[in-house]
């Protein structure tokens, strides 16, 4: 998985494109994470 | 004794509007900027530097009420605010915001400020009405950095804002919605 987009300019170097899209999925999942931790962290200290 | 109504009152409607006109325009940021990334084809680039620039003013509001009406002391992090957290201190209820409140607060500005200087700086690479296209004012390389910040900030937006949703809709957090909502902490009139 790529983390930076790159392109070659009209010279043949290589240039920074920006961030890669391909992570698009770990914010997502990343805050899925987060939430998933809370609730059992709601559920386990409900129950204590 | 309960005070007036004005005194319920947790955020005044000039910060209220501020927090729905950003809410409105991230949305539409964050749609026009990623939709096309999955595949949905629209002229989004108008539609984003408009927003951009909307969420920008916003901005520029937000900052006038923060520094010259309410002041920034009521968001900065304390040590009381800390105590409180690790559970050593009891809760104050005077204090407006927590310690979790007031640090997703500074991580979203910086986030947001990242985006919006970024932004404005990728305008210089559009035409519009109001001025011309000049990408020459950086060099390729100072570009690839200014949209590495840009990308890497919108995607920090995205973590942030499921985060902000989720934690908003809670039952405990309900009356701070309502206080979003209405200005008063509570959905019922009057109560």
């Amino acid at each position: 998985m790529e983390v930076f987009r790159f392109s070659k300019n009209v010279w043949g170097q290589e240039m920074l494109l920006g961030m890669s899209w391909d992570l698009l999925w770990v914010p997502v999942a990343a805050a899925l994470a987060c939430i998933a931790a809370h609730q059992l962290f709601r559920l386990t200290s409900r129950r204590s | 004794m309960s005070g007036s109504a004005a005194d319920d009152i947790r955020h005044k409607w000039p910060d209220r509007s501020f927090h729905w006109t950003m809410a409105v325009l991230v949305v539409v940021l964050l749609g026009t900027a990623f939709l096309p990334v999955l595949g949905l084809r629209f002229d989004w680039v108008p539609i984003h530097w408009i927003s951009g620039v909307l969420l920008t003013a916003a901005i520029v509001f937000h900052l006038y009420r923060a520094f010259l009406v309410h002041g920034i002391r009521p968001m900065l992090p304390t040590g009381h605010d800390l105590r409180v957290a690790l559970g050593r201190a009891p809760e104050d209820g005077a204090v407006k915001y927590d310690l979790n409140q007031k640090l997703y607060h500074w991580a979203v500005a910086a986030t947001i400020l990242v985006l919006a200087v970024t932004g404005c700086v990728m305008l210089a690479k559009i035409d519009t009405p109001l001025w011309r296209r000049d990408p020459s004012i950086l060099s390729d390389r100072d570009w690839g950095v200014v949209y590495v910040c840009h990308g890497a900030a919108s995607l920090l937006l995205i973590f942030f804002f499921i985060l902000h949703v989720y934690f908003a809709f809670l039952p405990e957090h309900r009356r701070l919605l309502a206080a979003m909502v209405l200005g008063r902490e509570t959905w019922r009139r009057g109560a």
